[in-house]
Parts: C-alpha cells; structure tokens; sequence
C-alpha cells in the first residue's frame, strides 16, 4: 500500500464513522421495530414477512461463512411472461406461487422431492384488463390468512382460496375494468379484515382504498382517495400536521370544478399496520392527467400518505409528498414503520422512499416530517421545506405544455418504484435498489375520453450522472444519509430482504441475484439467472430444517421503460429456491427416493432426513 | 332518396361494415392524411398507449412487424373502429370512417421496415 492509499483510506474511515460498525454487531442507528405477528421464523404468510413492512427475516443458517456455497435446490417455471413482481409465501410444508395475469395460483409441495403441484386454481380474469394496465399485466403479490389465500385480480376482483384445497371461497367485483381502473396491488390482512386497493394513475380513475371482511369479502369500510371529506372518510379525527393541508373538502377544493373525478390518485402500493396505534398507513399516486397545467391546485389526496383507523377508516392525518404533482412522483413506495432515538427521546416513524427521491422519516403518530434527504440524484427539488413541509422546487424543472424541458431527475418513475425496501433491527439501517436517471419531457394537452389513457407526458428518459442506471443502497433513517452503495448498470428494480446473519439479497434487471453484507455493503454471492429479477426475494425453512432463499426472475412490469437498454433481458416466469450446495429434499446422491419402488437411497444428507 | 343520400355521403371512403381486410386505405399516399392521423393519435389518448413515438408502452409498439390483429391497412382500421378482447377501446363510435383511414395512414407511415 503506497503511502497516498494509506492516507485515503483512513481519510475514508474518518469521513465516515458508520463504517466503524462493520465488524462489530451493534447497530448503526439504535433503530429497532416491531415485528408483529412475529410469525414463526421459517415462514412467510405476507409479502413483507410483518405489519412494519421490513421484511426481515431472524433466520441465520445462511450466513457470511456459507453463503458463497448458495446453489440452486430447485425451481419452477409458472409458464406466464408478464413481469413478476411478488414474493412466494411458505405455510407449514406448502409454498404458494402467484402469477400475473391470468392470475394463477398454485401450492407446491415442500415436503415432496422437487416440490411438485397439490393444486392449481385459476380464476379467468376478464382480458380486456390487458388493455387497462399501464405498467405491464403484475401483481406484486398476495397473503396468507384464516385458511385462504386472498390477493387481487387484474380485472378488479378479490379472491379468497382456501389454501388446503385450492378452491374458491369467495369473490368479490370492486371496480369495472372497462372503465380503466385495475388491481396490482398485494393483498394485505390483518385480523378479519383484508386491505386492497385500486390501480389506474394513467387512466383518469378515481382511486379508492378499501377493506374486506375475510370471511365474505363484503366491504366493510371504502375510502376514495379525492373528492368530498365524506367520501374520503376524513371526519373530525382527522388532523395533518401541515396547515396546507388543513381545511374541508380539500380533496375536492384543491381541484379544478370536477376534475378530482377522474383525478386517479390510486393507492396501488404497499399497505402497513402499527398494531399499538391500531392505524393502516398507505400511499397514493400520481393526479390525473399527468399534464400538470390542466389541473391547477395542490390536488389534494394524491402523491400523499395516509393514516387510517384500520377498523372504521376514519382518516387520522396524511402528508402529501409532491403538491400538485408535476413529474408522476406517485406516493405508493412502502412504508416502513420503525422507532428511532430522536433528541434524547424516541419516535415511532415510517420510512418512506418516495418516487421523487428524498427519503422521509415521518413521525407516524402524527405526520410530522423528521428527516426528508435526497437518497439518490435528483434536480427537481432544491430541499424539503420541515417547517411548511413543503418542496422547494427547482424553476427549471417544471414541464412546458408543447415544449420540451430537458434533464428534469428523476423521471416519470423516480429514484425507486414500488420495488420494496428491507429493515434489519440488527444493523437499523434499510436497504433499497435506486434509480438515477433523468428524463426530457414535453407536456401535450389531453382529454378525459372513458376507459382510455389520461395521460399527456411525453418522455425520453436517459441515465443520470455517472451512466450506471441503478444502485443498491444501505440506508441510515436518522442521519438522513447512505451509509454504502453498490453501483449496477440497470435500474435497481426488485425487493431486498435482509436476514439474522446480517446478509441482504437483492436482484438485478439483467439477472444477477446476490447477497451482500449487510454491514459493509460488500458482495459474497451471485448468481445468474434466466431472466431480469424485478421481484422481492424472500427465505423460508423447508421441511427439512434447512433454510432457502426463493426469487422470481421474470423481467417485466414498469422496468419494461428501459427494456430496449442493452443488458435488458427477455421475460421470464422461474422461480428459483437455493440452498446451501444445493442441497434440499430428494437432491443430489438421494435422488432415487423421488422414483417409485426405488431401492432405498445409498446416503441422504444429514439435513435431508425428512422421513 | 334515402339509399341515395347514404351513398353519396359514403361515396368517398368505405363505411365501417364495408371494410374487408383487404380494402386499400382511400388516403394512399395523401400527405395531408398522415398529418391528420398525427393530430388524431394525440387527442384519442392513443400515445398513452402506444407512446408518441409508437413503440408501445401499456399497448404494443406498432412500428414493428408484429401484428396481433393484422397489419393490413384494412385489419389496422378494423382493430381500431372495433377495439380488441384485450381491452383496446372501440373507436367506431367516437370517429368517422375518415379519421380512422387517417390514423392507419399514421400508423403506416411509422413503420420501422
């Protein structure tokens, strides 16, 4: 080591005090979480393991030692090449796959050599949904609950399957797809009610956010995002933290006469629950038309988070993220909800990525923005005001009706997408995989033409400083800063978990599924798979006690706007499970057990004695 | 007298239930009807779809030489005025037989090959 490289290295270590924390097992920020239902640690019933959103999961077979040993145990090709998007769920002995559309639903049998089918339920979602879907024909999972598995159709339905037998239990029609609203969204559950809410920024809709009774699917309480107070649920408990936000009927008064109605506002995103405060949290998305100047007004509810009584939907308060949406800066990003030490005290906070690129620790309990910092690059904004809780924004980055505005960052999909973040209360520190890149936008007048797009925005987008297109990124809440970051040539689009042995796992567009340090941000395992991952991860423990880390690689979704970059892959539908070598029930030398009347196995790994 | 008004007002261009697969587009080579398609592609919301560039998006690119429905002027017209099982909207009833004639002159003139 020369002498200069000495000198930076320490300079490196000085500047940044977190890294002292890498060998050491203390958390960087004194961050922790509640991880209700605290579900057993080897399965997973919802697509982010607990009511905070973290998924983190204790499980720790898989560890720094081991993991450059990861192979794959198995997979499963589901046969359909829109983009995946969700996580597998594992219940006892059974993982459940979902597909896009059509919507598929399929139990595969852990405890069985090769995990073969218990059962397939198809439910035949009207394809005129096809037509409806702006970003590709997803849905970013479903949940587990009372027996059933619950997640929603394209074609503006719920379902419940019973889980042991693959039948319908109930359905229900929430909205009328010919019209342009669709459903994306995972299911969430919590006690006996079922969460759900629609799709459709791009189509002129008017976004609502529901929840189902679990045993029939009848509503039990609907809250439209825009429009009058009593509609949205907004009553006497209802208390912004900001005074732009105080005052009736702003959902409907914030708009031009009327155009709230087809204003969208869809909550298509993640939802989470605090079960001390007994509150919903989710988000909203971008106004319609996407054309800014045709709807003067902060239009109010979109681009917002809100809080919820999660049994009667009286709204608490909410926080609008972008006023009067210029960009598609949608409020959809999960929220994960986290309690942080806070000058000398504590706060209970959520953490929310949003698509405009700054990071918010929002005190939950009120709406209090504590920490609002750029997580990625973006020009857009000069700074988030904390006293008015407003942006300050750049002149130059609003759009020109006719004309084209050039390097307005981030573009129409922001500095992350609905791509979901993880927590680990080891570290307190989350992980996320970012955007940079930068769009030249020319705004058109649109009109409002019934089940059709109500749009308006033309783009072309364009990598951001640097040329890489994404990064993967450590995240410290309190400090507002990155603590590590891993540079990739395509955008960042899949999910991370993050485990007890301090490992997180991500994957990338152009195929690459890997495990990271938690700590140090460095990578100790890839793996190439058959097509782009823009779906979360998830770990599980199988039958026969060993643990498995599962991904879809199946490219598709709102990642499909860069699909002609080079690196972009073809689709795919392959669930990949991987163990330690590979290893998993009726692999490798014991494979003869999975043939009928076989001779009995000549050795079974030690772990693999399931019967 | 009736059938004589319909006839001449339909003189000009096939009427929606007179086009075949293999009707020639009455705009061929009319400069002005590309101009016109462009205009309509933009206020009929088509590029939210289909993007202004027409390389698709939440609809397919359809400067390509993949067609779901037909790429003859003929089977373009008809996908418009009738919409599709996939969820494109019938445009039958909100224009006239002319303008679709303009829109597949558009699309037309976007071909890639």
């Amino acid at each position: 080591m020369t002498l200069r490289n000495l000198l930076l290295g320490a300079a490196f270590v000085f500047a940044t005090p977190a890294l002292a924390a890498t060998t050491a097992s203390k958390s960087f920020t004194g961050a922790t979480a509640n991880l209700a239902p605290n579900d057993p640690a080897g399965q997973w019933t919802r697509q982010a393991r607990d009511y905070a959103n973290t998924r983190y999961s204790p499980l720790a077979q898989i560890n720094k030692a081991n993991v450059g040993r990861l192979r794959i145990a198995w997979s499963f090709s589901d046969g359909q090449m829109y983009g995946h998007e969700g996580a597998p769920l594992v219940v006892g002995d059974t993982m459940y796959v979902v597909t896009p559309f059509p919507d598929i639903a399929y139990a595969l049998d852990l405890s069985k050599p090769g995990a073969p089918i218990k059962w397939v339920y198809q439910p035949n979602p009207d394809p005129r949904a096809i037509g409806k879907a702006c970003c590709d024909k997803v849905l970013r999972g479903w949940a587990f609950a009372d027996g059933k598995l619950i997640y929603n159709l394209l074609d503006d339905h719920t379902v419940a399957v019973d889980a042991g037998t693959g039948k319908e239990v109930w359905r229900v029609q929430l909205d009328d797809v010919t019209k342009g609203p669709t459903m994306t969204q995972a299911a969430f559950v919590v006690g006996n009610k079922v969460y759900v809410g629609s799709s459709g920024g791009e189509l002129g809709t008017n976004g609502w956010f529901q929840a189902l009774d679990i045993k029939d699917g009848h509503t039990v309480w609907k809250a439209m995002t825009n429009g009058p107070d009593a509609g949205a649920l907004i009553g006497p408990d209802f208390h912004p933290f900001y005074s732009f936000m105080q005052g009736k009927n702003l959902g409907e008064t914030s708009w031009p006469t009327d155009a709230w109605k087809h204003g969208a506002s869809a909550p298509w995103g993640w939802v989470s629950y605090d079960p001390d405060l007994n509150e919903v949290y989710y988000g909203t998305s971008n106004p319609g038309p996407r054309t800014s100047s045709q709807r003067p007004g902060l239009n109010l509810w979109s681009a917002a988070v809100f809080a919820r009584d999660a049994d009667t939907g009286a709204a608490k308060w909410a926080y609008q993220f972008t006023p009067h949406d210029e960009w598609d800066y949608d409020g959809v990003n999960e929220n994960v909800l986290i309690d942080i030490p806070w000058k000398g005290g504590h706060r209970k906070v959520m953490v929310h990525f949003n698509r405009n690129g700054f990071a918010y620790t929002i005190d939950r309990t009120n709406g209090e923005v504590l920490v609002a910092k750029p997580f990625g690059y973006q020009n857009w904004a000069k700074e988030i005001d904390l006293k008015t809780g407003m942006p300050v924004i750049n002149d130059a980055a609003h759009p020109i009706v006719e004309k084209k505005v050039t390097n307005i960052c981030p573009p129409d999909i922001g500095v992350k997408n609905w791509n979901p973040s993880a927590f680990s209360p080891r570290t307190g520190l989350l992980y996320a995989g970012v955007f940079n890149s930068c769009m030249d936008l020319t705004n058109h007048i649109v009109e409002y033409i019934p089940s059709s797009p109500y749009d308006g925005m033309e783009m072309a987008r364009h990598a951001g400083p640097g040329g890489n297109w994404g990064e993967f990124i450590a995240w410290d809440p309190v400090a507002g800063k990155r603590v590590w970051s891993i540079k990739e040539n395509l955008y960042v689009w899949s999910g991370a978990v993050v485990t007890g042995s301090d490992l997180v796992f991500y994957g990338t567009m152009d195929g690459w599924f890997r495990a990271v340090d938690a700590r140090s941000g460095k990578v100790l395992w890839s793996q190439k798979l058959g097509s782009g991952i823009t779906a979360a991860p998830m770990t599980f423990i199988g039958p026969d006690k060993r643990q498995y880390v599962a991904v879809y690689a199946g490219v598709g979704g709102g990642a499909g706007v860069i699909r002609r970059e080079k690196g972009y892959m073809p689709g795919g539908n392959t669930l990949y499970v991987f163990s330690v070598d590979g290893n998993g029930i009726g692999n490798g030398t014991s494979q003869l057990v999975s043939q009928a009347g076989a001779a009995a196995p000549v050795s079974v790994p030690p772990a693999a004695a399931h019967n | 007298m009736k059938e004589l008004v319909l006839a001449l007002l339909f003189a000009a261009t096939p009427a929606f239930a007179q086009v075949t697969p293999d009707t020639p587009n009455p705009f061929d080579g009319k400069p002005d009807a590309v101009t016109a398609g462009h205009d309509l592609f933009g206020k009929m919301n088509c590029a939210g779809c289909h993007a202004y560039d027409l390389t698709g998006g939440m609809g397919p690119d359809l400067t390509d030489a993949s067609w779901l429905y037909g790429g003859k002027p003929g089977e373009i017209f008809h996908t418009i005025a009738e919409g599709t099982p996939r969820g494109m909207p019938a445009w039958k009833d909100k224009l006239t037989p002319d303008q679709i004639w303009q829109l597949v002159s558009y699309i037309q003139s976007k071909k890639s090959n």
